[in-house]
């Protein structure tokens, strides 16, 4: 018997303490009027199916940096449009972290197709890193195109993880330098399409 | 226990009264806490076999491996009898695919305070400060991070915002400070 | 779950870790805030917390007063911050000089810096006086309470209050005038 109440008990303890309810970060450190309305930006997300906690972080971060309350409402409602956006290029089977990393691409100016593409030629691996580093490279001054086009190249060629990561140095190095197609491709290659 | 101070001299002076009810505040730890306890607790009742244990036996070697991946870092200097050492290596074992040891650095000799705030720790300047380390001006903290981005910054000397140069930054600043992003694989 | 202390513990001693979860739950928000106050960072107090618990169900059965149990945890706690508060003292080291670019930006809200200048000025006390002052002021302990926690006889700790009160003065008040 107590196993069983246990095993219900695991349950509830995995389930965020804050789900669905106000949010006491944001009233413990935004004024009432702006903690209302960043709620219910967090709410429609959610009921959207979209995740609240980038979210409330964004909000927690404009509290921080002290910045006005409109702007933190325009940064949380702008972050919104972000990850319905990325969901939209998506699909409904992104995870949590994938639409959040997809977000922040989006925000960085990389281009839906983009990541269509991406998961296209990675259907069965989780996205986070690649989406990471293209947007990581862009963040560098690598411009969209060519940080695009290498990052499409790794995932064609069904390259791990770190070979994305690896990616993203040589980006850093090469600072704003266009960059050159990585050491890793082969010698003959068909065009690359975007 | 009693939870309220008797009258005191000390409190009759106005700025410890503001600094005790500062204190008094409630402070937001991780909620997962509890369970990250109680899955170790678990670990070690599969070795150690509590007394009414009986019923438990076979959830338990069920649970220790689901738990096994909820457990969290240890650290060198536990104790060390062949039952401590299993566990240690047992929960070190299950740290792949939960929190990774995240190290974040500043060079930041001149100062005499850096904090780090983030989505890792809900932005709070009193959360996570740096502490110098060996070689010369270089602040550094460790973290636990599970695997995603962390948008984070680092606050000097309470007054100041700096990028982390070791990261990339953010892409765009939504509220013109300088932000750095991490991502934990 | 409005059970007592004591019910919880004898739970717990048959076998329902329900019950300790339930004891954990009680007392984490309130020991959680002393250990970050006397640790100065929410890392090693979530540690330490984490810690204490562990210990304390590991030891339950010598927990002779279970209907006390809060501050017998307590007890553990308080130990425990010791402990890691000596390990993080030892793993403190000073030195100087790098580059240092370092970008200025606009105003900080000043709730923060008042609890900023708060926490500097706690980890200038010696440990033994910030950990008077948070169980005697924060933690609202009768002095007889704060030697059975610590061991120290109560002048001693009379002394140790009146030490950290008097300095908390001194480092904060132009602060807090501002």
């Amino acid at each position: 018997m107590s196993v069983a109440w246990w095993l219900v008990f695991s349950v509830f303890l995995a389930l965020p303490p804050t789900a669905w309810a106000q949010d006491e970060r944001l009233t413990e450190r935004l004024n009432p009027a702006t903690a209302s309305q960043v709620q219910q930006v967090v709410d429609s997300a959610r009921r959207g199916g979209l995740p609240g906690e980038p979210l409330v972080q964004k909000a927690l971060e404009g509290a921080t940096l002290g910045a006005s309350d409109d702007r933190i409402v325009a940064a949380v409602q702008s972050l919104h449009g972000q990850l319905r956006r990325a969901r939209e290029a998506l699909g409904g089977q992104a995870s949590d972290a994938e639409l959040t990393a997809a977000a922040g691409a989006l925000r960085a100016g990389l281009e839906p197709s983009a990541l269509r593409r991406l998961q296209s030629l990675r259907p069965d691996q989780p996205l986070v890193i690649p989406i990471a580093v293209l947007t990581d490279l862009v963040a560098e001054g690598v411009p969209p195109a060519e940080a695009t086009r290498s990052v499409l190249d790794l995932a064609r060629d069904g390259r791990p993880d770190d070979e994305f990561v690896a990616l993203r140095r040589q980006g850093r190095a090469a600072g704003a330098e266009p960059m050159g197609r990585p050491a890793l491709r082969p010698a003959a290659d068909p065009p690359v399409d975007q | 226990m009693s939870m309220s101070a008797e009258h005191d001299d000390a409190l009759d002076d106005e700025v410890l009264r503001q600094v005790v009810g500062e204190l008094r505040k409630p402070v937001r730890l991780d909620p997962s806490l509890d369970r990250r306890a109680l899955d170790r607790i678990q670990a070690e009742s599969h070795r150690i076999a509590p007394p009414a244990s009986r019923r438990w036996g076979i959830w338990i070697a069920g649970a220790a491996v689901a738990a096994g991946v909820l457990l969290a870092v240890t650290l060198p200097d536990r104790g060390t009898t062949p039952a401590r050492a299993s566990a240690v290596a047992l929960e070190q074992a299950a740290l792949a695919g939960d929190a990774r040891p995240v190290r974040l650095r500043l060079a930041a000799p001149t100062s005499s305070r850096v904090a780090v705030v983030g989505d890792f720790n809900d932005w709070d300047p009193a959360a996570t400060p740096l502490r110098r380390a060996g070689d010369g001006g270089t602040w550094i903290v460790e973290l636990r991070l599970k695997p995603g981005r962390y948008h984070y910054t680092f606050l000097i000397d309470g007054r100041r915002w700096a990028r982390d140069p070791n990261s990339p930054p953010a892409a765009e600043s939504d509220f013109g400070a300088p932000v750095s992003v991490l991502t934990v694989s | 779950m409005s059970d007592s202390d004591a019910a919880l513990v004898a739970r717990t001693l048959g076998g329902d870790l329900t019950a300790y979860a339930g004891l954990m739950a009680r007392y984490r928000d309130r020991f959680g805030r002393y250990a970050f106050h006397m640790l100065g960072n929410r890392e090693d107090a979530q540690e330490a917390l984490q810690d204490s618990f562990v210990r304390a169900y590991r030891s339950l059965a010598s927990c002779r007063q279970p209907e006390r149990f809060g501050a017998w945890l307590f007890r553990i706690v308080v130990n425990r911050c010791r402990t890691v508060r000596r390990r993080l003292q030892r793993d403190r080291r000073f030195d100087a000089d790098l580059p240092d670019d370092v970008p200025s930006m606009g105003e900080r809200p000043d709730a923060f810096e008042w609890r900023d200048e708060i926490g500097q000025a706690l980890d200038q006390l010696r440990p033994h006086y910030r950990e008077a002052f948070l169980l005697r002021y924060v933690e609202g302990l009768e002095y007889a309470e704060m030697a059975e926690m610590t061991g120290a006889k109560e002048p001693a700790l009379r002394m140790r209050v009146k030490r950290a009160s008097d300095q908390l003065k001194e480092l904060l008040r132009d602060v807090h005038v501002r």
